[in-house]
């Protein structure tokens, strides 16, 4: 054998000997189970309209059920069965991001309220934080910046 | 005690091992090494309330267990070298830390067990200690904690990820011992 001596050849040579992920299969569980959070989602909003409730408002108690549904389940040891069967599909939907807190705030509990559960809740969702909000701001500064110069985007 | 080449050491009094002891935990006693570990776990926690708790309780039985099986006195015991892959070594130093003998923590990853074993046989070797105990310890629900994700998160695990063993090993290094295995290199 050749000896491996860059990052990138031993990394090729890993690759080469690793098993690969099922892709297909992967997708598809995703697909259909992301695609059933999100049609439980619809039928959430649909009642929420039907029993006159507007569209922000029916919008927000879709999400804080979702939210409460995923938190629930995660504290039940059964969100993380989901997740690794589904991936993306139970991971991109809010039902993911509620998950992430909730994870890290079961498991460092045994280190203390305040800086077990308060500091290290954002450990897995924290960055996903961080460069969301700093996107959307710049994204907003750019925004201001074209509309006072007189070009609508929107 | 020699330095020969770059990294090996010759013993002039060859340390030998005693008696050794391993605990593991439920994935590890499912597989085909089980029938050569002293206890297998059937539960993580093992009664304790944290991983971390549950981790410091198996390697404080795996040591308790290789003094039992030697028939040494705990008095006999010089020098413990233990450590885990916890922040300053928590499993191991709170859970060795009734026995009261010296303990030298350390810190090796994957290698400190043989780390341990290398520096206690220059101990025996240089003749501070006639008695060594060596060991280590990782728990795959602390260790998952500390350096990857909470066990909750629903995310999924590349084909080729590592798991982290559940349990603890301890071996009794000895300047003379009946029952012996010697060893006169240690290579760095």
């Amino acid at each position: 054998m050749e000896p491996i001596e860059t990052q990138k050849k031993y990394q090729e040579y890993v690759d080469k000997k690793s098993p690969n992920s099922p892709i297909l299969k992967n997708c598809f569980n995703a697909f259909w189970v992301g695609g059933l959070i999100c049609t439980l989602g619809q039928i959430i909003l649909s009642i929420c309209k039907e029993r006159g409730l507007d569209d922000a408002s029916a919008g927000t108690v879709v999400s804080i059920i979702l939210i409460a549904l995923s938190a629930f389940l995660t504290g039940l040891n059964i969100f993380n069965k989901i997740g690794k069967f589904a991936g993306a599909g139970s991971l991109v939907p809010i039902t993911g991001f509620a998950n992430s807190i909730v994870a890290p705030s079961i498991e460092y509990k045994s280190e203390g309220y305040i800086m077990g559960v308060g500091g290290k809740m954002f450990t897995v969702a924290g960055p996903v934080l961080v460069f969301g909000i700093s996107a959307s701001i710049i994204v907003g500064i750019i925004y201001l910046i074209l509309n006072t110069t007189g070009i609508t985007l929107v | 005690m020699n330095k020969l080449g770059r990294q090996t050491i010759k013993f002039e009094r060859p340390p030998c091992i005693l008696e050794t002891a391993s605990i593991v935990g439920p994935k590890e006693a499912e597989g085909p090494l089980a029938k050569y570990f002293d206890k297998c776990l059937e539960d993580e926690f093992w009664g304790e309330k944290s991983w971390e708790k549950a981790e410091s309780k198996i390697i404080k039985e795996t040591v308790y267990s290789a003094i039992k099986k030697s028939n040494l006195p705990i008095s006999a015991i010089d020098y413990c070298f233990a450590g885990d892959l916890l922040n300053q070594c928590i499993s191991s130093s709170f859970g060795l830390r009734d026995s009261n003998f010296p303990f030298i923590g350390i810190f090796g990853a994957c290698s400190t067990f043989v780390e341990g074993l290398g520096l206690g046989s220059i101990f025996i070797d240089g003749g501070a200690a006639n008695n060594v105990i060596c060991a280590a310890s990782s728990h795959f629900c602390s260790a998952e904690k500390q350096f990857r994700f909470p066990l909750e998160l629903g995310n999924q695990r590349p084909q080729s990820s590592q798991w982290t063993v559940t349990g603890a090993g301890s071996a009794i290094l000895s300047s003379s011992g009946t029952r012996t295995i010697c060893y006169t290199f240690y290579s760095w």
